[in-house]
């Protein structure tokens, strides 16, 4: 069994309000394995994101304990992460962007312009690199914000509906693009409303009840990761059949 | 380039310059109706052709006065704006470094909040007599005029641009790694510097109205020397040429200043 890269025990967490406390998730066992593509689904409230949060260090569990790598978490250690808005810094080109954070990821100084074209081309980018954040579409900076996710070389890469802002042919094509970043050892954990996106991209599928948030549903994706065209795999009857099986759970737990 | 307005309104940079043109004509035509309907003997208003000939007079280093009192009006404005300047950039910095440490820790910019408003409601010409007794009669008392009537608008945009500065990009800088001294650096310095100059733009505007005030003591190799000098000898027409003099490079030291504010924030309303 590969090493644990994320571990959740316990985990609950509460926000307070005024006087009373409010559980937005758990109990909640979890655990992501190195090379894993885990996608998160679940109805609004039901406490995906902050999942995310507690798994990036932004915020501790009320009770319980969150490792990653073997230790808990901070903000910018270990792990890149995509948000829901490309949050990309206005006042830099693209490229500019990906070159901070390989700066802030303690890449020398020479190295940094020939990364950030490797970054940019990774994400299909690499002519727009002098371009200003607000010249570019949605989807290009949500690549170039998924680029400077992966500046520091993160060994887990979380995203919170990356894509949930972008018209549906855009986010098919990155969709394909982000099956590829679980390539080697890195794990991924990815949160969506959406069935069809996460039985696409998933190794496994996690359907997260109404608020508080629990594991309604745990299920691997056996679907092939490559050598299988996109449209051929998102028309197969396997992928029905799962799709039909996610979406049920995800029935099941709405209100 | 066109000039924008929130309500979407634009004017191509020819027309607008059209449109000065035409308002300062007009307004010069308007004065100078007024000095030949006689309201008024020349004395209390001179016209604009008379304050012309003031000011090639005055320009003059060879007619005697060596211009106006002893300085050309060049070289009173050369006097003047350096005062202005050392006192909007001592001003600046001081305000930006306060502005930002009051927008970075709450404990600071509860106590030092209600001194900065304090000093902002004071007129420069109140407290010049504490400097005059602090710093004596010579340069430093009119620069620090200049300092404390600057800083604090730097101070308070600052404090409200860094407080103000969207929790997202800080968030996002720091998910990347970034130190607290990266995330102000990197994040919070540009996200703030469109605010920040625009507090610097009111604090140059401070600094060189209150150039008059500074130049009330010992300061008549100034411009606003020159103008009390005048006020003194009833020379009304020197009184106004000292008012455009400072009037039209006040002008030309804001759009500098504008031109810098759209440079460094192209981003603005975009992002």
């Amino acid at each position: 069994m590969a090493e644990p890269l994320v571990e959740l025990t316990g985990v609950e967490h509460r926000y307070r309000a005024k006087r009373t406390e409010v559980p937005v998730l758990g109990p909640l066992d979890l655990r992501v394995d190195r090379g894993e593509f885990l996608v998160v689904v679940g109805p609004s409230g039901s406490g995906k994101s902050t999942l995310l949060r507690l798994i990036s260090g932004f915020e501790r569990p009320s009770t319980g304990e969150v490792l990653v790598l073997g230790r808990a978490p901070a903000p910018g250690r270990d792990v890149g992460t995509v948000f829901q808005q490309p949050r990309l810094f206005p006042w830099q080109t693209a490229g500019g962007n990906v070159g901070t954070a390989l700066r802030w990821a303690g890449v020398p100084r020479a190295d940094r312009p020939q990364r950030t074209r490797e970054l940019l081309g990774q994400v299909g980018l690499a002519e727009l690199g002098a371009r200003r954040t607000w010249e570019i579409s949605g989807g290009q900076q949500q690549r170039v914000a998924i680029a400077r996710a992966l500046a520091a070389r993160p060994t887990l890469l979380l995203m919170d509906e990356p894509f949930a802002a972008l018209d549906a042919l855009t986010r098919e094509r990155l969709q394909e693009d982000v099956r590829s970043l679980t390539d080697g050892d890195r794990g991924v954990v990815f949160v969506t409303h959406s069935v069809d996106e996460a039985v696409f991209l998933a190794d496994r599928v996690v359907v997260l009840s109404d608020r508080p948030g629990r594991v309604a549903l745990d299920l691997p994706v056996p679907l092939p990761r490559s050598g299988v065209p996109a449209d051929q795999l998102r028309g197969s009857a396997e992928f029905a059949a799962l799709r039909g099986e996610v979406a049920g759970a995800v029935r099941a737990v709405a209100v | 380039m066109t000039q924008n307005d929130p309500t979407g309104a634009t004017l191509s940079a020819a027309h607008s310059v059209l449109v000065r043109a035409a308002a300062v004509v007009a307004l010069i035509g308007l004065w100078q109706m007024l000095v030949l309907a006689e309201f008024w003997p020349p004395v209390v208003l001179p016209g604009p052709g008379r304050v012309w000939d003031q000011l090639i007079t005055a320009s003059d280093a060879g007619n005697g006065q060596g211009g106006y009192a002893g300085s050309t009006v060049a070289e009173r404005l050369a006097v003047s704006l350096r005062r202005v300047g050392y006192g909007s950039a001592y001003g600046i910095v001081i305000g930006v470094g306060l502005g930002l440490v009051m927008g970075l820790v709450p404990l600071v910019r509860a106590v030092a909040e209600p001194f900065v408003t304090f000093l902002r409601a004071l007129p420069p010409l109140a407290y010049l007599s504490l400097l005059v007794i602090w710093f004596g009669i010579d340069e430093e008392p009119k620069v620090y005029l200049l300092v404390v009537a600057a800083f604090p608008p730097v101070a308070v945009a600052t404090a409200a641009a860094v407080t103000g500065v969207n929790r997202q990009y800080v968030e996002a800088a720091h998910a990347l790694g970034a130190t607290r001294l990266g995330v102000v650096a990197t994040v919070v310095l540009p996200a703030s510097a469109p605010e920040i100059l625009t507090g610097v733009r009111l604090a140059v505007g401070v600094a060189y109205s209150s150039v008059v005030a500074a130049e009330t003591v010992n300061g008549a190799d100034g411009i606003g020397g020159m103008v009390l000098n005048a006020q003194r000898y009833n020379q009304t027409s020197v009184v106004l040429l000292g008012l455009v003099v400072i009037g039209v490079t006040g002008l030309l030291i804001d759009t500098a200043v504008l031109a810098l504010h759209r440079a460094v924030s192209p981003w603005r309303g975009r992002a």
